[in-house]
């Protein structure tokens, strides 16, 4: 993986009174031991892999309290686990990445909440929504308002998100429905600290088993218990919850003295309401603001009289909710008209309706409310120069720049086995001609950025080759379809593998087998080869494809690009019809360096003969025309002003960052480019014979160089 | 400092916003910073956005300290924020000049409150990388923005620093920050903080200590003077227009001949082009390099002196001397074989003296490399089997040939060796008749209009490397003289148009011929007729401009 948690696993230890510090997905991590949970699973992905990953380094602790953690192979197979909470006691809390996450286990998701719970059943979800954002933008609010599953929206801070992780628990109980707790990005990256409590046994675990299964019919997701389970969730679990979140006070009221006026937010953004509210002039750093707020930790359900009763004085009120539609102001105009309070609703009129709700965004939305509700005793002339003065702020720097910067988008690391896979499909391209190509999630994604430009859609983890089932037919000339493997055993199996053979389509797939969930951190997945913490299957990827009936299977070094390249023309033009499998191997290079590098160093500490390689451009040889930078966009291959006062354009250089993994001279070769590149392996710690090879060569090659060297300054001389 | 309109009262949070590429250890840098802060017993905040931008991309760290101390407090916790917000951040620390733009472009970089904190190197984004002449943004604009728009500035080259130091570029950043006093802390803090962590500690503290020296000495300096320090900025600059070697290294008579027929702003460039020439065949090929240069100064004044330095025979010079020393297998034999190349690579791989090394040259002869160094009447025969037989005239011959063993060197000795018979080579004749039409080309254009003989000069930039990528260049080249040039010259077609127009029309034409690989925009301008407009390109590139 590509961090070690063994500090942050101590941390989980932490008992009664100790102060924990750290990033808030390991706050809650220790939260949910502090409950009594008796299961956790999930899969990971920014920004929730961190809990996977500590969890997974765990396993002393989890195993003392009899908790069970699972690596599920899906969002779907992790939200099916919950099922334990339904017929049993058990408290239990999944996670994964969200709104996508979401999406894949909406199946089981749906029939969990139909069905309802006995133990706290409670979905964590990192949500990925903004800027830097990797995936479709979408809310998970409305999963929770389809299903009826309540969603918690806590305030960015250690203790209350530890808190309501207990108390949602407790309401999940209450009300017998699972609970979601949303996490924007920020707020999982957030460091800050929290009072511990002692970790909980759970009453039913690993350590303490059950005997009897218990069963009960109105649990089991079929009619007529399903027309049951609707009718339960609006008369029973409903009520139960709103008075859960009521007598618990899970939502918050802060007064201020503006009291003609008020701010109802979602939890999560309360931090960024304070600061835009301080720099506006409009509060302290404590919380004391002029405009009073009620902060929705809990966002569904809302409950009823809080909300009219925080309205009903009010001439005016400004909803903060990030993201469309707009559920929460439609709930509370529904509300407020029910309840006959005519109170006037700002929100997404002043606030942006889609995208992240950054400072700068709330600043102006914020001034905007101010100016037009006008609250009592509130001038809105400074709050309207301070964000005048925002604005000439970003108008000065874009005249004293001059124009926008380049932008820096995400790439292949240095020496990544899945770049030589997109440099052959550019080679082959020029031969067969450009090709539909189904993109994946993964990193193999960053190929339909620059400088390689490849893949037409993507439609979803593991589902490059379904998502070419339609496109593949009417194309004159075969389709291609990239898959990780993390999305094959995702999803891409029984969605792509099998659906493609059934259908006997006639496409090729190309599977990137790098050994690990790379672009989340470097998972282990069921084809992770090795056997650490007991946990690997290395079941065969090869041996899957053979048993699903898949005929033309080419396994191939990523790296070698030429036979890459020849495998990509053959499987677009052979006769063979069919579905025709590239395996491109290669492990992760980040992985791997992380395992060599120490090795290596401690190779040339032990004074042990250690042979280290790096490529490299002939400065005078090549010309600046940077083709080599377009089939490959390695970090290390970049450029640097000529020394050639003949040539103006930069030249070609591999920085010192080159892992030697051969792709540029390979690619130079493989597409003809030019005969600038060249590798060089410097030998540390040489034995004799090394010394003695070399001092020959050096001599003989010295001599025939001082030959060629006289013959020059002889021309010169003429 | 701060404004103090519309502010809330009390102490203001310190605001620190840093960038950096991914795995340059800017989440280390932040632990730190949260270390210190937390031992000093102040309130902090720290956040970030990895996301997909860990890999290679852009990253920013959010960090908000409230100095006062937790203990005077009396168990008020601030709010802190997750977000830097325009015109509210005190200290602005980015590793690399490019992201210090970025954070300006986003207003966190504001004369009343910031400090800009940032690395002068240039790690180069990949458009810049990948075009296919000079793409790069140029670092003046962001120097001179980071002096109009930050309160202060401490910009050196820390990746430099770092690799002095043996160290990483966060802990030198972290020495600048504590070097510039911004935050309440002592230098001791930071360091213990370095301690604490327990990673490389030794390392990080030398980084430690160049960073906080240097910062030091900058701020210094500029608290004497408002200008802002740019001695280690200076990576970038590019190629000169003059060489300043002279006439320097050349045979007499060849050095006579410069200082006589050229003017004397163009002596540099032309003696280098000798110079390459001589180094690339013998005194007799430099000598009829100045025998072709030297109808340009008259061709150039053919309307009166333009007054610019004499830039058309200066561009023709660079042009003409690059053209004549076209790489083929012979040269690239040859520069691969000497001796200073043998050391420059040594060097680059930071070999020691005397330690044994193998180097492996990748090699792609095709039937075009192979031909060119052939007497003419075998390569046209080759060439012409070739095109009957396409799967023959594709052949290529890859090798990889270690040139650190005798065999391997002796391969590309030999072919270097070949030079004195270059004369005699197929390539040979066909690159002089071209460069004999282009210069006459260039001299009738010239003579037409000053403007146009220098674009058709600076077309001979698009003729460049090798295979693919040669035939292209070439191929662009030709069809901009053909399309545009030729025709209005022989006052046919474009010929109706003015002769500055058509200056114009294929000044774009050659930019757009460098826009992308596929021809789009070349097609695109050439179809326009008279040029029209070039495709808008990424104002942030700098383009074929001289």
């Amino acid at each position: 993986m590509e961090r070690s948690f063994t500090k942050e696993v101590a941390a989980l230890r932490l008992g009664e009174g100790e102060r924990f510090h750290g990033e808030g997905i390991l706050a809650m991590t220790k939260a949910l031991l502090q409950s009594g949970v008796s299961y956790v699973g999930g899969y990971q992905g920014a920004p929730v892999s961190h809990m996977m990953d500590v969890l997974g380094d765990a396993s002393d602790i989890l195993d003392e309290l009899g908790v069970h953690y699972e690596v599920c192979p899906s969002e779907a197979a992790a939200a099916a686990m919950l099922g334990a909470s339904i017929n049993y006691p058990l408290r239990g809390a999944v996670v994964w990445k969200s709104v996508v996450g979401t999406n894949v286990a909406s199946d089981a998701l749906s029939n969990l909440a139909s069905a309802g719970v006995k133990g706290g059943a409670l979905i964590l979800v990192g949500e990925d929504y903004g800027e830097g954002a990797s995936i479709i933008q979408e809310r998970s609010h409305a999963t929770a308002l389809k299903s009826s599953i309540w969603l918690l929206d806590p305030r960015p801070d250690h203790e209350r998100f530890v808190t309501l992780i207990e108390q949602g628990f407790e309401l999940s109980e209450a009300s017998n429905t699972p609970v979601m707790m949303e996490f924007r990005i920020r707020a999982c990256h957030v460091h800050g600290s929290f009072v511990c409590k002692d970790n909980r046994q759970p009453r039913f675990s690993r350590n303490r088993t059950l005997s009897e299964p218990a069963r009960d019919y109105d649990r089991i997701c079929l009619p007529p218990s399903t027309y049951l389970q609707e009718k339960q969730k609006i008369e029973l679990r409903l009520p139960a919850a709103i008075d859960f979140i009521r007598r618990h006070g899970l939502n918050e009221v802060f007064p201020g003295d503006a009291s003609d006026v008020g701010i109802i937010l979602q939890g999560g953004l309360y931090n960024s309401v304070i600061r835009a509210l301080a720099q506006l002039g409009l509060g302290d750093h404590f919380g004391n603001a002029k405009l009073p707020q009620l902060v929705l930790n809990v966002t569904h359900p809302l409950v009823p009289d809080e909300i009219v009763g925080f309205c009903r004085d009010k001439k005016a009120v400004l909803i903060v909710e990030e993201g469309q539609p707009d559920y929460i102001e439609q709930a509370i105009n529904a509300l407020l008209r029910k309840a006959g309070v005519g109170t006037v609703l700002f929100g997404k009129d002043v606030l942006p309706m889609a995208g992240e709700y950054t400072a700068e965004v709330l600043l102006q939305g914020l001034s905007k409310f101010v100016a037009e509700a006008a609250p009592a005793g509130i001038d809105p002339a400074p709050v309207l120069a301070e964000v005048e003065r925002m604005e000439r702020t970003k108008r000065a720097a874009s005249e004293a720049l001059g124009g926008p910067v380049p932008k820096r988008p995400p790439g292949f690391c240095v020496g990544c086995p899945e770049r030589p896979i997109f440099s052959a499909m550019k080679i082959a391209e020029r031969e067969t001609g450009k090709v539909h190509i189904s993109s994946d999630i993964g990193c193999h994604t960053f190929s339909t950025l620059p400088p390689f430009n490849l893949g037409n859609t993507v439609l979803g983890y593991g589902l490059s080759l379904a998502s070419s089932a339609a496109v593949a037919p009417v194309f004159d000339k075969r389709v291609v379809s990239v898959m990780g493997d993390g999305g094959f055993w995702h999803n891409g199996i029984s969605t792509g593998v099998a659906g493609a053979q059934y259908n006997k389509t006639d496409s090729v797939l190309v599977i990137v087998d790098n050994g690990f969930t790379s672009a989340t951190g470097q998972q282990y997945i069921p084809s992770t080869t090795g056997k650490k913490n007991g946990r690997f299957a290395d079941i065969s990827i090869t041996g899957v494809l053979r048993s699903l009936g898949v005929r033309w299977l080419r396994r191939v070094r990523s790296y070698k690009v030429g036979e890459m390249t020849k495998a990509f023309r053959e499987a677009l033009t052979t006769k063979q019809g069919g579905l025709k499998v590239i395996l491109a191997e290669g492990e992760c290079q980040l992985v791997r360096q992380r395992r060599i590098r120490p090795a290596i160093q401690r190779r040339l500490k032990a004074g042990r003969r250690t042979v280290r390689s790096k490529f490299g451009v002939d400065e005078a040889l090549c010309t600046g025309d940077h083709s080599c930078v377009r089939l490959s966009g390695c970090p290390s291959l970049t450029i640097k002003p000529s020394r050639d006062p003949l040539r103006e354009d930069p030249v070609a250089t591999v920085d010192t960052n080159c892992v030697a993994c051969g792709l540029c001279g390979d690619v130079a070769q493989a597409a003809s480019l030019c005969p600038s590149f060249y590798r060089i392996d410097t030998i540390h710690h040489p034995n004799p014979w090394d010394r003695l090879l070399f001092g020959v060569r050096r001599g003989v090659i010295g001599m025939l160089q001082s030959m060629a060297g006289h013959e020059t300054s002889w021309k010169r001389a003429a | 400092m701060k404004p103090s309109s519309a502010r809330a009262p009390g102490a203001e949070p310190l605001t620190i916003l840093i960038g950096a590429l991914g795995g340059e250890g800017g989440g280390v840098l932040t632990d730190w910073l949260v270390a210190t802060a937390m031992a000093r017993g102040y309130p902090v905040q720290s956040t970030s956005i990895p996301g997909v931008a860990q890999r290679t991309g852009a990253t920013t760290y959010y960090l908000e300290i409230y100095p006062v101390r937790r203990s005077d407090l009396d168990g008020r916790q601030p709010i802190l924020g997750l977000y830097p917000s325009p015109g509210g951040v005190d200290l602005a620390v980015m590793s690399e000049l490019v992201e210090a733009g970025r954070a300006m472009e986003n207003g966190f970089v504001t004369p009343d409150r910031t400090l800009l904190i940032a690395s002068a190197h240039r790690v180069y984004s990949i458009a810049e990388k990948s075009a296919m002449g000079d793409g790069r943004f140029d670092s003046e604009r962001i120097l001179r923005a980071a002096e109009k728009l930050a309160r202060h500035t401490v910009l050196f080259d820390m990746d430099a620093a770092a690799r002095d130091s043996g160290s990483v570029i966060s802990s030198v950043i972290m020495g600048a920050i504590a070097g510039s006093a911004v935050l309440p802390f002592e230098q001791e803090n930071f360091e213990a903080a370095i301690r604490d962590k327990g990673v490389a500690v030794e390392a990080n503290l030398r980084g430690f200590h160049a960073g906080l020296e240097l910062a030091g000495l900058r701020l210094a300096r500029q608290s004497s003077s408002a200008n802002l320090d740019r001695e280690t900025t200076a990576g970038d600059t590019p190629a000169g227009d003059a060489p300043d070697a002279g006439v320097e290294g050349l045979p007499p008579q060849l050095r006579q001949r410069i200082e006589t027929d050229f003017p004397a702003e163009v002596h540099g460039m032309v003696a280098e082009g000798a110079r390459r020439l001589v180094d690339y065949q013998d005194a007799r090929y430099a000598g009829l390099y100045l025998d072709r240069l030297a109808r340009l100064p008259a061709a150039e004044s053919f309307q009166g002196d333009p007054g610019d330095g004499h830039k058309l025979t200066r561009e023709t010079a660079r042009h003409l001397a690059l053209w004549m020393s076209y790489e083929d297998a012979i040269r690239v034999a040859d520069l691969k074989t000497r001796r200073e190349r043998t050391e420059q690579v040594r060097a680059d791989a930071g070999a020691k003296p005397n330690q044994p090394v193998r180097i492996v040259e990748y090699l792609d002869p095709g039937l075009d490399e192979i031909t060119a160094v052939m007497p003419p009447f075998v390569a046209r025969m080759l060439l012409g089997i070739g095109k009957r037989f396409p799967s023959l005239g594709r052949y290529r011959h890859p090798m990889k040939v270690r040139t650190d063993t005798v065999s391997g060197f002796l391969k590309l000795w030999l072919m270097a060796r070949l030079r004195p018979f270059r004369r005699r080579t197929y390539r040979y004749g066909v690159e002089q008749v071209q460069i004999e039409r282009w210069l006459d080309t260039l001299a009738q254009a010239a003579m037409r209009d000053h403007g146009l003989g220098l674009e058709v000069a600076l077309c001979a930039r698009l003729i460049k490397g090798y295979g693919d990528t040669y035939e292209r260049g070439w191929g662009n080249f030709r069809r901009i003289l053909d399309t545009l040039v030729l025709p209005a010259l022989n006052g046919g077609g474009a010929g109706s148009l003015a002769a500055g127009q058509v200056a114009q029309a294929v000044r774009r034409a050659r930019e757009a011929a460098l826009a992308d690989p596929e021809g789009t925009a070349l097609d695109q301008v050439l179809a326009d007729g008279d040029g029209g407009q070039a495709p808008q390109q990424d104002q942030s590139m700098r383009n074929a401009n001289v």
